[in-house]
């Protein structure tokens, strides 16, 4: 296990290799940061490389790319050109808003799907399968935008039971984290059913019913924990991607996230800023693949000693 | 003989287009008191089917259509989840054919067993597993106290066969039911679970249905035989004059297919044809069309005759001066 651990942390450098050379030459393809930082008028040829010098940009490319993958073994990701903050305090603070975001639509998505995905497929063919694939359906097709400004709506709006924006406190998690959970939910929920339907015929749920034993515990103990596999790495997956890819929302609900940090940081070409965070989120990727992998063996005991089936 | 189960006039099937249709047709039998029963017939004859009848197992969309099952004072017709639940594992259980598939990847062999004591019986969890333990050495598992905490990939296909009697045995059930449990076996393991079930069976009074197609395993561990052919009982008989005059020309066909090292064939015989399928069943004998022997009273459904040795038969054939019996 330990070996396996390391060499996937070893992996995760190659990755964060490839990933710092495409990022760091993609966003060179997009034109001069420079020439968007003065908002008027013309600015001087003298003005314009004073400031390419401050910022390092009057280097040879590869000689910059360098500089970047130094900082990067350090730890050092650089100073916004911006700003002038560091990218990793830049990042840092809005970690803890990303990953409660992230958490709490992972959470209220599970709440969500698991009893509709593990109903569904035990009622198969029935009013309530019917029902849950009419959830299903509706969570994947809305746009998640229109649910958050909805949620915001009737709970902030007319109820004034939560507050409809920021990031202070817990109850400003809940129309967020419901509002992705939703959307995300529905899929999960056709997942679980599925992969519920798939392990219900296998021979050893009829050998747990031929025990007598009741029909949840064949359902949950037998069924559910053996379907619950391909759902872990969807959330792994999901986890990973809702750590970046929330921009939407966390613009909804002015939620001050990484994601927003990298989408305002594009716009401005501000390079330390995009290089750091995308390396950031790649590394937090593949970290939760990893975990999701552990956490494989804690379910399924044939991977812990890595025989097959 | 005390009898332990009685199976009446049994019909299971499926509903199509409105209409019922039979899998396991007016079946019934009898099962005494710790003797093999050995249900045999082809693939497809409807006796898998049956043998989930008798635990209430039956697949999605097959129905039980009429007929009852009596084991001591329960009549399992209109039993609910609730009551099978009392049965299952407690007076019926049931190993099957893979042991590869049969037991949960993701649960030690240990706490297979335990779940199946602790359902069934009032007893702490520490006590649960000591008597695991002991189901497990009773099975003949070496190392008993290592394998109550594996897993099940971590055995073969034979140990897990074990494993499964050992969880189907636990409580103590006073009839065994194993769908082709060897079929998937090594032949040397085969004659190994085999004779694990006979020596078990000694000792726990238990009785056995045996469902298989193997006439070999036939021979060497049931008493009984019950011949089933599309859904029906074609024949029943002890097992020596199953084997020493086998009546019902599907019986005599089955006997003709068996390889026989005394007598130099060229080709081994087969019964041509195949089982019809439910829905498209032929009127009068069911076998009449793949039968040798078949004459025009075959188009008129056959009552079942007994004849001079015991045996009960479903045959025309055996019609001359001999009683008919209601099974």
């Amino acid at each position: 296990m330990l070996t396996y651990i390391i060499r996937r942390l070893l992996h995760t450098v190659l990755v964060i290799f490839v990933i710092s050379l495409i990022i760091f030459f993609s966003i060179r393809l997009t034109g001069d940061p420079v020439s968007v930082m003065f908002s008027a008028g013309e600015p001087s040829k003298e003005a314009i490389e004073e400031v390419r010098k401050n910022l390092g940009l009057d280097k040879p490319v590869y000689e910059q790319y360098f500089i970047f993958l130094k900082g990067l073994v350090t730890l050092d990701l650089g100073e916004s050109f911006r700003s002038g903050t560091s990218v990793t305090s830049l990042i840092l603070e809005r970690l803890g808003a990303t990953l409660a975001l992230a958490f709490g639509g992972i959470v209220v998505a599970m709440a969500i799907a698991f009893p509709v995905g593990i109903l569904s497929a035990v009622k198969r063919g029935t009013s309530i399968d019917f029902f849950g694939r009419i959830f299903s359906l509706i969570g994947i097709s809305f746009p998640n935008f229109w649910l958050g400004i909805m949620l915001i709506l009737v709970f902030a709006v007319h109820l004034r039971w939560l507050p409809s924006s920021g990031f202070e406190s817990f109850s400003h998690l809940i129309l967020p984290s419901i509002t992705l959970g939703m959307i995300l939910s529905g899929i999960l929920a056709r997942l679980v059913r599925s992969s519920m339907l798939e392990v219900m015929n296998q021979q050893y749920i009829s050998t747990a019913k031929s025990k007598g034993i009741s029909e949840w515990s064949v359902i949950i103990k037998h069924a559910f924990r053996n379907a619950l596999l391909p759902t872990i790495t969807f959330l792994g997956i999901q986890f990973g991607s809702l750590l970046g890819g929330t921009v939407i929302v966390e613009q909804v609900f002015a939620w001050p996230g990484v994601g927003r940090l990298i989408i305002d940081a594009i716009n401005q070409r501000d390079y330390p800023v995009i290089q750091g965070g995308v390396i950031f989120l790649a590394v937090i990727m593949v970290l939760v693949n990893l975990i999701v992998d552990i956490s494989y063996s804690f379910i399924d005991p044939r991977i812990k000693t890595g025989k097959g089936a | 003989m005390t009898n332990v189960m009685e199976v009446k006039n049994l019909r299971v099937g499926i509903r199509h287009d409105d209409e019922d249709i039979a899998i396991v047709n007016d079946v019934s039998f009898h099962l005494n008191k710790a003797e093999t029963l050995g249900i045999v017939g082809e693939s497809g004859c409807g006796k898998s089917m049956m043998s989930l009848s008798l635990m209430g197992l039956l697949p999605a969309g097959v129905r039980w259509q009429s007929g009852d099952i009596v084991v001591d004072d329960l009549q399992f017709k209109n039993f609910k989840t609730r009551d099978w639940r009392n049965v299952r594992g407690k007076k019926v259980s049931m190993i099957f054919q893979e042991p590869m598939s049969s037991l949960n990847p993701v649960h030690t062999i240990g706490n297979q067993i335990v779940e199946m004591l602790l359902s069934h019986e009032d007893i702490s969890k520490k006590v649960a597993r000591v008597r695991a333990l002991e189901m497990l050495k009773l099975v003949g598992i070496p190392r008993p106290e290592n394998v109550l905490k594996e897993y099940p990939f971590q055995l073969s296909g034979g140990m897990r066969q074990r494993v499964m009697i050992a969880i189907a045995l636990a409580c103590n059930p006073e009839i065994l039911i194993a769908d082709e449990p060897t079929t998937a076996l090594d032949v040397t393991i085969q004659a190994q679970i085999l004779e694990l079930m006979k020596d078990i069976q000694k000792k726990l009074k238990m009785s056995i249905v045996l469902i298989t197609h193997d006439l070999g395993v036939v021979a060497e561990v049931c008493d009984r035989v019950i011949v089933m052919y599309a859904g029906e009982i074609v024949e029943e008989a002890n097992v020596v004059s199953l084997f020493d005059s086998p009546k019902h020309p599907y019986t005599q066909g089955l006997m003709e297919s068996l390889p026989d090292i005394d007598n130099e064939k060229e080709y081994l015989s087969s019964i041509p044809g195949i089982v019809p399928s439910p829905g498209n069943m032929p009127k009068g004998c069911r076998f009449a069309p793949r039968c040798p022997m078949a004459h025009e009273r075959c188009h008129i459904e056959p009552p079942t005759f007994k004849t001079e040795d015991g045996s009960n038969v479903k045959c025309w054939l055996y019609s001359e001066d001999r009683e008919e019996v209601k099974l």
